[in-house]
């Protein structure tokens, strides 16, 4: 792919305002992230806009600032709330009931959070259960798929233990335009820099052809090794990446590997950044 | 305000708003209120609306700077999306979104701005008026500012979506280079 065309497709207007797919949308973050000059390009096009913005200014009335602030509660102690309690008539009073519905209509952070906490509680806890039942019912009815249980009860537990390890940077790399279906996840660990892949969807390949993955290093694909050409239920290990990798890609090669990617084949990408 | 700004780069400012601090958010209040609240009300139209609008934006901008992703975009970017969302959901709940201007008015109207501006802003956007092409000014304003869709502005303005499209990228790449300069 060729970053002069790419930046003169129209996709990075499309993606200023707002007009691009969510696939799009990945892709631009990608590829400003992989190539230093779609990144300019882009930034350059946010501040001529944000400048034409500023050249039309219309001034919000004077009092409106104050009525914001007053729903805003800061990292520092907030002063006025020591006001409140002081039992003061006439003017104090006045004041008071200017608060009171802002105080009253500003659902705290904690409060947001705890609900938040709580429902995903919920939300965990049920689909523990379920999980549970599930694999109870499995196990009790499948005794002869047994073998096969094992075998992916090892294959879960070696993913969870991936997922879990704190050495590990877990890089989610998404399908491109072309092929939204594709995902694989790569665990970068930083401690060995080795990555590991697990593919959790992509495209069978003809006999002929085989997944490449690449580290983007400076603005260069580096060859990170060949995928297993059956690489489903795996975690596969890839080469050492260069501490500096911004991100990393999979494109479909002949059977053995390029020097190079061919970048037109491309078929998912994720920032490691 | 252009010499405040180079001593508080956007880096710094966002640390400090995602800190929560009462400060960064009165300079950016101060220094962007202007430019989200002319987008709101060119949205909304009515005074009164516009400051209710204006205030759930500010307010959004505040409540979720935390999930603000300087990788993803630039400051006022993101924040003229929250403006611009905010202010069409609230004409649209309303049901009642304003018609659009004829050409001829909406033509009149930024030539208005042009010359309404007071400040040493009107040199820089009588250059940039007569830079931009009026037809491609609107689109960029109708799209960009007013929360026109593409297809909609071709529709009202019986011009292909093509034509929409290779007019906006051509607008924005002239005041790219007009603002680098």
């Amino acid at each position: 792919m060729n970053t002069i065309e790419y930046i003169n497709s129209g996709i990075l207007e499309e993606y200023l305002l707002g007009t691009a797919s969510p696939q799009e949308k990945q892709e631009v973050e990608c590829m400003s992230k992989i190539y230093p000059e779609i990144k300019t390009e882009l930034t350059q096009l946010e501040i001529a806009l944000e400048q034409y913005a500023q050249l039309q200014p219309k001034t919000p009335p004077v009092h409106l600032k104050d009525k914001i602030f007053a729903q805003m509660q800061f990292a520092e102690p907030a002063a006025p709330e020591q006001e409140l309690p002081e039992e003061k008539e006439d003017q104090t009073e006045a004041k008071q009931i200017d608060f009171r519905p802002v105080v009253t209509k500003s659902t705290p952070l904690w409060s947001q959070i705890s609900v938040a906490a709580s429902v995903l509680l919920a939300v965990v806890a049920g689909w523990s259960v379920w999980q549970l039942s599930q694999y109870k019912s499995q196990t009790q009815q499948l005794t002869a798929e047994v073998a096969t249980a094992k075998q992916n009860a090892n294959y879960s537990e070696a993913l969870t233990a991936m997922y879990q390890s704190p050495d590990n940077k877990v890089i989610r790399l998404k399908g491109v335009e072309k092929s939204p279906e594709s995902a694989v996840v790569a665990f970068w660990n930083q401690k060995t820099r080795e990555v590991t892949l697990n593919v959790q969807s992509l495209p069978t390949l003809a006999a002929d052809k085989q997944y490449q993955l690449w580290a983007i290093v400076g603005g260069k694909p580096v060859d990170m090794g060949m995928l297993d050409k059956d690489f489903a239920k795996k975690i596969i290990k890839m080469k050492i990446a260069d501490g500096g990798a911004a991100a990393f890609a999979i494109t479909v090669e002949k059977d053995g590997g390029s020097p190079t990617p061919t970048l037109d084949d491309m078929m998912v990408m994720g920032a490691a950044i | 305000m252009a010499l405040r700004k180079t001593s508080y780069p956007e880096e710094e400012l966002v640390a400090s708003l995602k800190r929560n601090d009462r400060k960064s958010f009165e300079y950016l209040y101060d220094s962007y209120s202007a430019a989200l609240y002319s987008v709101v009300h060119k949205i909304v139209r009515e005074d009164e609306k516009a400051e209710d609008v204006m205030q759930d934006v500010f307010l959004k901008i505040w409540r979720y700077m935390a999930s603000y992703n300087p990788e993803k975009g630039r400051l006022f970017t993101w924040m003229l999306n929250i403006a611009r969302n905010t202010a069409i959901d609230a004409i649209r709940t309303e049901n009642s979104r304003p018609a659009l201007d004829d050409i001829d008015v909406a033509m009149d109207r930024a030539e208005a701005v042009a010359n309404y501006q007071p400040s040493i802003n009107t040199l820089d956007l009588r250059d940039l008026v007569e830079k931009l092409k009026p037809e491609r000014k609107l689109l960029v304003d109708l799209v960009y500012f007013q929360g026109y869709t593409q297809e909609e502005a071709a529709q009202k303005l019986s011009i292909p979506l093509g034509t929409v499209k290779s007019r906006i990228r051509t607008a924005l790449q002239d005041l790219k280079i007009f603002f680098a300069a």
